[in-house]
């Protein structure tokens, strides 16, 4: 992976936009009107790939943010995860919304099946505070 | 008994018209200095924080334990403690002293450290503090563009306008919240009609607007509220977990958002614990840090009504400003909901932003009349415009805004009600017509509207939902219209998300489509003659109002 540094590399966009791409494999510069217009650019060309993500989270750790950071790298691995299951592991975490089985089974699932660990971690450890200070389902 | 005809002048002045109660500290009707709020102290072992402003690990609610594990550096912690209270205020003030030096100390500090340096600055303190701590070099400003009937097409005019006065993002809110997709695609096509690159965002309950941002229709979000007390969390349905996956949900959508909260709204909802509405208000920035997310709406909000009736609650307003900022959130610093019903003292509620220099000096200026705002108004609005640019040409001070004359004004206003009317068209959705692009580009607000078919509007509304509209469609019903322009500008916006760069801290785009955060331009100031001073064709722009004249010739106007 590039070493990028914030002060030389930052905005990706103008700076770097040979190391961007969609997740379906395109280049900023191809998403024209033209392209649009022609129905070459579908709405998941116009969404960040987790590359991309993870650059960006080199670029907040060079600029001495690492919970932004981290938020990067956790927003990485949702990339993966379809927009329904986004909405309702958020709706899952809510208080009172989850027993704590189904909080570890959404963990499971989230390293399992989308191999996102740091969201697992943080529902991990949501589970558990949420046991100590009795916001589970149930 | 007989009063006087001074009392009665007095009587009559709107400042009577406020409400002001005395403090009750057992119920957190205390602006930043209660007796109930702990004393700071910190205990790390093994690199986690064990005990924190006097309570032990074991006794520690969800938001202590989150501040503990995600906000606070406990590796620097306990050296980052020991400095007195005094100390650190004194870097925060020091201009010498580089804003990346404080951030390395404030890493460490505690929320009742944090309320204990505040407390010992008093209001110029603070704003030379926030002048050096804000993490943007650049201000900038923030609408509101909301109608009291839904109405989008005076959303679309009013985003126009206030685009091109100069604000840089631009929010929308409903009456009917079924008419959300309406309202938040004419306020995109408004705002890139008059100035492109204008950020726009629709508030809603967090679903929804996770939603509407998912599919191109908004550019970022904003009310993802947090708040300080565990109770108060919890009835927001929320706790700091849920808050942080949402947060790193919109980055993995490429879009830009931050949390709200403010002081008032653990009182305001009946549970503050008997702490000070600033410490309560500590803990939800702390939890924004934790979250990783990279900025926040505060500076009281929509609860100003609380603080703003105690001794010293303007002051702790601006002091939450300044430690969003302290901690290297972008601040979008309130100057919002309606707060006083007097000129002079709505003035003075505004200067402790508009002076140093914010993120967003207003976080939702009302660029529609009060009746029209359905955010329950603001603290100034479009009757203000004129004072505004006045004052910052008085003062040569930067609020992000300029005069614009009228004739641009009602070009603009048109365009984006023709705009909006190709749009709708395209979409096969309810008909603008030409009597009503013709009433909104004078009008002031939606009393001067013709009516719309509510309920067709509501079933187009639902359509847009069901028929997966995306800002793409908006990008194609544009071009189809013949408004290249405003369809290349709104793909542009919409092509930020590939690349990320403005989910960085405090990020906007410029007119020219450039990203500017506090990566590429961080606040450099360092004392006098440093950092952000309008000058050039920015104070040129600054020194035209409505009303000037040649100095040659005194009859002749020059703006």
């Amino acid at each position: 992976m590039a070493e990028l540094d914030p002060a030389l590399d930052y905005p990706l966009a103008a700076r770097r936009p040979e190391l961007l791409r969609t997740p379906t494999g395109k280049r900023i510069e191809d998403i024209t009107m033209q392209a649009v217009l022609d129905g070459e650019v579908g709405p998941e060309d116009l969404r960040i790939a987790p590359e991309t993500l993870r650059l960006q989270a080199e670029i907040a750790d060079g600029s001495g943010r690492r919970q932004l950071g981290e938020n990067f790298a956790r927003a990485a691995e949702l990339t993966r995860v379809p927009d329904q299951t986004v909405l309702e592991i958020y709706n899952a975490l809510r208080p009172w919304a989850s027993t704590k089985q189904r909080l570890l089974e959404i963990a499971e699932q989230l390293d399992r099946e989308y191999t996102a660990p740091g969201c697992a971690e943080l529902v991990r450890e949501a589970a558990e505070v949420y046991e100590r200070r009795d916001i589970l389902a149930g | 008994m007989r009063h006087s005809k001074r009392t009665e002048i007095l009587e009559a002045k709107p400042v009577n018209l406020d409400g002001f109660v005395e403090e009750w500290p057992e119920v957190g009707m205390v602006a930043m200095d209660s007796p109930y709020d702990p004393e700071p102290g910190i205990r790390v072992e093994q690199g986690t924080v064990v005990e924190m402003d006097g309570k032990p690990r074991a006794e520690f609610d969800f938001i202590d334990q989150f501040i503990a594990d995600h906000a606070i550096d406990a590796d620097i912690a306990p050296e980052a403690m020991a400095h007195s209270a005094e100390h650190i205020a004194h870097l925060l003030i020091d201009a010498t002293v580089s804003r990346r030096a404080v951030l390395g100390v404030v890493r460490g500090l505690t929320p009742a450290k944090l309320l204990a340096v505040v407390k010992t600055m008093n209001v110029v303190e603070m704003m030379m503090a926030l002048q050096k701590m804000r993490a943007r070099r650049t201000p900038s400003n923030q609408a509101h563009s909301t109608s009291a009937r839904d109405n989008p097409v005076q959303i679309a005019a009013d985003a126009a306008e206030a685009a091109l006065r100069g604000f840089r993002e631009l929010e929308t809110t409903l009456g009917v919240v079924r008419y959300a997709p309406l309202a938040a695609i004419a306020l995109q096509v408004g705002a890139q009609a008059a100035r492109p690159g204008v950020l726009t965002q629709c508030a809603l309950e967090e679903a929804t607007e996770l939603e509407l941002g998912m599919r191109g229709i908004t550019g970022y979000a904003e009310t993802i509220s947090v708040y300080g007390t565990e109770p108060v969390f919890c009835d927001g349905d929320d706790t700091p977990w849920s808050k942080a996956f949402l947060a790193s949900a919109y980055a993995s959508r490429g879009i830009k958002m931050r949390f709200t909260s403010g002081t008032g709204s653990e009182v305001q909802m009946g549970n503050a614990e008997g702490k000070s509405m600033l410490y309560l208000e500590i803990r939800c920035i702390l939890v924004t840090k934790g979250a990783g997310v990279q900025g926040l709406q505060n500076g009281s909000i929509s609860c100003i009504g609380v603080p703003g009736a105690v001794p010293a609650g303007i002051r702790a307003v601006l002091a939450e400003n300044l430690i969003a900022s302290t901690v290297d959130l972008e601040c979008a610093s309130g100057n919002d909901q309606s707060f006083s019903h007097s000129d002079m003292r709505r003035t003075a509620r505004l200067l402790p932003q508009l002076l140093p220099g914010t993120d967003f000096v207003c976080s939702g200026y009302s660029g529609v009349p009060n009746y029209d705002n359905m955010f329950a108004g603001s603290n100034l609005d479009p009757e203000d415009y004129d004072d505004w640019n006045t004052i910052q040409r008085d003062l040569q001070v930067d609020g992000a805004l300029r005069h614009v004359p009228e004739e641009r004004i009602l070009a603009a206003r048109a365009h984006a009600a023709r705009a909006l009317q190709a749009v709708f068209a395209h979409l096969e959705l309810p008909p603008v017509t030409d009597k009503e692009i013709e009433a909104v580009t004078y009008a002031h607000g939606s009393q001067e509207l013709p009516l719309r078919d509510v309920l067709e509007d509501l079933k187009a509304a639902q359509s847009v939902l069901d028929r997966g509209i995306t800002g793409l469609d908006i990008v194609k019903g544009l071009e189809a219209g013949g408004f290249t322009e405003v369809a290349e500008s709104l793909l542009t916006v919409l092509r930020q998300r590939i690349s990320g760069d403005l989910l960085h801290t405090s990020a906007i785009l410029t007119p020219e489509m450039e990203t500017l955060s506090a990566v590429n331009d961080a606040n450099d100031y360092a004392g006098p003659g440093t950092g952000y001073r309008p000058s050039g064709q920015r104070w040129e722009e600054m020194k035209r109002l409505r009303h000037v004249v040649s100095a040659s010739n005194p009859e002749e106007e020059v703006s």
